[in-house]
């Protein structure tokens, strides 16, 4: 498997001249641009395995491409489409998705619908939090934006109203999202895979989403500020080993969120050569988790971020990242698994201090490094990072971890 | 004294006291279709940023320069990114679906043809750059007690000056009263034949109205190729 990615990324790379100067062409008289990326990272971690990797020995099972096609069509009407594939240890394993794929319309800067398969407006960084290349750190900071669990939040099935509307008085401008689809996550993602350890094996993960999101460009230049609420409705169906009554063999599974909204809220400002960015996160959800067990989450993440270009092609950053999960089981089979309300332990906390430095071989290629310190493990009901699975032997209360990470962009 | 069109003059419109060196390395040009004298510096910005792509029911396509000096001042100037920024924005545009790439040219010849050619085009050039088949654009502020300059009178070019080959930019500070008329002009820099020229022309341009007076910096191009 490793050979076939390196001959896929070879091709790419070196036929990355070629394909720079096809990036455009034109049909019935419109120009249509193609563009693509692809990103490998590798991982080495003292003290446990981390993002279903071995890391532990050194992983890279860590890479991801994606592939677009668009148009203008007019001034008003916008087309495109974008394959996304990744690998990411157990998850995702190279089974290729549509990313997006939407039909854009603007009437007004202060009104626009967009429908199809719509990347979700969350916070500063949900909707482009697979596209590596464009910022400094190899991750993001996993308390608000958890790579294995992309699929939650990443991309809604429906539409989207959005628009500016700049203010009086030189008070600066305020943009709005609205929007309302179906959710529908990759058997291959996060949560399906934590299930697994308590041999329920999920077919599908989907439902409701709708929500918006505020930000207001201040009147102070390089501020900006805002606020992004999400609403869900989620339904996983499947199939499950009943622990108390294995030889009943695979029953049909069901599990769904009766509550579930998140509430983001953000701030950035950028100065010369210094952005500095902030975000608090949480989530609540309500759930039937087994049969006989009700879990109710209550996941709370933050974190801020510096980052300073030093040279024409070199920035440096870091981030303190701190992410808390309590979960709170009832019904007959809560004693199985046990509530977790104590955010101190370490399994019901990470704290993250990132440190990484980016340089830009050239306008499309880059390379980062990366180093993470990170105390506890976060593995109660809702994952974040740490499974059980991958780390059999149990936890250690810390997690050291150096990441190199290089992507083409195109 | 014959008020002859000349062969190529770049005027450059410079905002009020502030902009300086910046303005004077960068010179905003258009296609002929675009009926435009002006821009103000926030739509300039929507252009390039792609927030919008019409003005006064126009389409408009923005073309930039992949590097040089006029590269990096009309960034600093007219947006406030580095080139490394302005392609991450880009960037997050085409790969979530909600923009394309713009178009960008090596030099100031492939933006002037392209801009030329191109309905709707809009890019900038060095301020020396020639200006065939395309229309200059003064970058105007945003305030709306600036002044738009209503009517504009060519400078005539000294025969002995042209036939010698000499040329250069001349910097001018106008004094214009609030009906629009220019009271006075100070040559702030350049060839001193040329700044006199330059002067007699810009004290016959007429301004909009505006409650008080106001201080204009523009700058002059004479250019003995054309």
């Amino acid at each position: 498997m490793y050979r076939r990615i390196a001959r896929v990324v070879f091709v790419l790379i070196g036929s990355a001249g070629s394909v720079l100067q096809a990036q455009e062409f034109q049909i019935f008289d419109r120009t249509v641009q193609v563009h693509g990326f692809v990103s490998q990272g590798f991982v080495y971690t003292g003290g446990n395995n981390w993002l279903t990797m071995n890391t532990r020995s050194g992983s890279g099972a860590m890479t991801d491409m994606g592939l677009n096609v668009s148009s203008q069509v007019t001034d008003s009407l916008r087309l495109g489409a974008q394959v996304y594939d990744r690998n990411l240890g157990k998850l995702g394993q190279y089974h290729p998705s549509l990313d997006w794929a939407s039909v854009d319309y603007t009437f007004k800067p202060w009104l626009g619908v967009r429908g199809g398969k719509v990347k979700t407006t969350l916070g500063l960084y949900n909707d482009t939090q697979d596209l590596d290349f464009l910022r400094t750190f190899a991750l993001l900071p996993q308390s608000v934006y958890p790579m294995d669990l992309r699929d939650t939040a990443i991309a809604h099935l429906g539409g989207d109203l959005y628009g500016a509307v700049p203010l009086k008085r030189q008070l600066g401008a305020v943009s709005y999202t609205a929007y309302a689809g179906r959710r529908s996550d990759s058997i291959y993602s996060g949560f399906a895979y934590l299930l697994t350890q308590y041999q329920i094996y999920l077919r599908s993960l989907s439902g409701l989403q709708y929500g918006c999101d505020l930000r207001w460009e201040t009147p102070l230049k390089g501020l900006l500020v805002g606020a992004s609420r999400m609403n869900q409705g989620i339904t996983g169906k499947g199939s499950f080993v009943n622990a108390l009554k294995p030889s009943a063999g695979l029953l049909p599974y069901r599990i769904s969120t009766t509550t579930d909204w998140t509430n983001q809220f953000y701030s950035q400002f950028s100065a010369g050569k210094l952005r500095l960015d902030a975000e608090y996160r949480r989530y609540v959800s309500d759930e039937s988790y087994l049969p006989t067990v009700d879990v109710a989450d209550d996941v709370r993440g933050w974190y801020v971020a510096g980052v300073y270009r030093v040279a024409r092609r070199l920035q440096v950053g870091s981030y303190y990242s701190r992410y808390t999960a309590t979960s709170i089981l009832t019904g007959p089979g809560a004693a199985l698994i046990g509530s977790q309300p104590d955010t101190s332990l370490p399994q019901n906390h990470i704290y993250d201090k990132a440190v990484a430095a980016r340089l830009n071989l050239d306008r499309y290629w880059n390379v980062k490094l990366e180093g993470h310190f990170m105390d506890g493990v976060g593995v109660g009901v809702y994952p974040d990072g740490f499974y059980p699975q991958v780390n059999p032997g149990g936890f250690k209360p810390n997690t050291n971890a150096l990441i190199v990470r290089t992507g083409f962009a195109f | 004294m014959n008020k002859l069109r000349l062969p190529l003059i770049a005027t450059g419109v410079v905002l009020a006291l502030g902009l300086g060196a910046w303005a004077q390395s960068v010179k905003m040009i258009a296609n002929p279709n675009l009926k435009l004298d002006s821009i103000s510096a926030s739509e300039l910005r929507s252009v390039f940023l792609k927030e919008r792509k019409s003005l006064g029911g126009s389409h408009v396509e923005p073309v930039l320069a992949r590097s040089g000096p006029a590269h990096d001042a009309f960034l600093r100037l007219y947006l406030g990114r580095t080139d490394d920024d302005l392609q991450t924005y880009y960037r997050s545009l085409v790969f979530t679906g909600r923009g394309s790439m713009p178009k960008v040219l090596e030099s100031d010849t492939e933006i002037i043809a392209y801009v030329a050619k191109t309905r709707g085009a809009i890019g900038y050039v060095s301020p020396e750059a020639g200006s065939d088949g395309v229309r200059t654009l003064a970058v105007v502020s945003d305030n709306s007690s600036e002044r738009t300059l209503i009517s504009r009178v060519e400078p005539d070019y000294p025969e002995v000056l042209r036939s010698h080959s000499i040329g250069g930019t001349v910097r001018l500070r106008l004094t214009v009263a609030p009906a629009g008329i220019v009271e006075s002009v100070e040559v702030l820099g350049g060839d001193a034949a040329l700044g006199e020229a330059a002067a007699a022309a810009a004290v016959q341009w007429r301004y909009s109205p505006k409650s008080s007076q106001s201080l204009i910096e523009v700058l002059i191009t004479f250019d003995p190729s054309r």
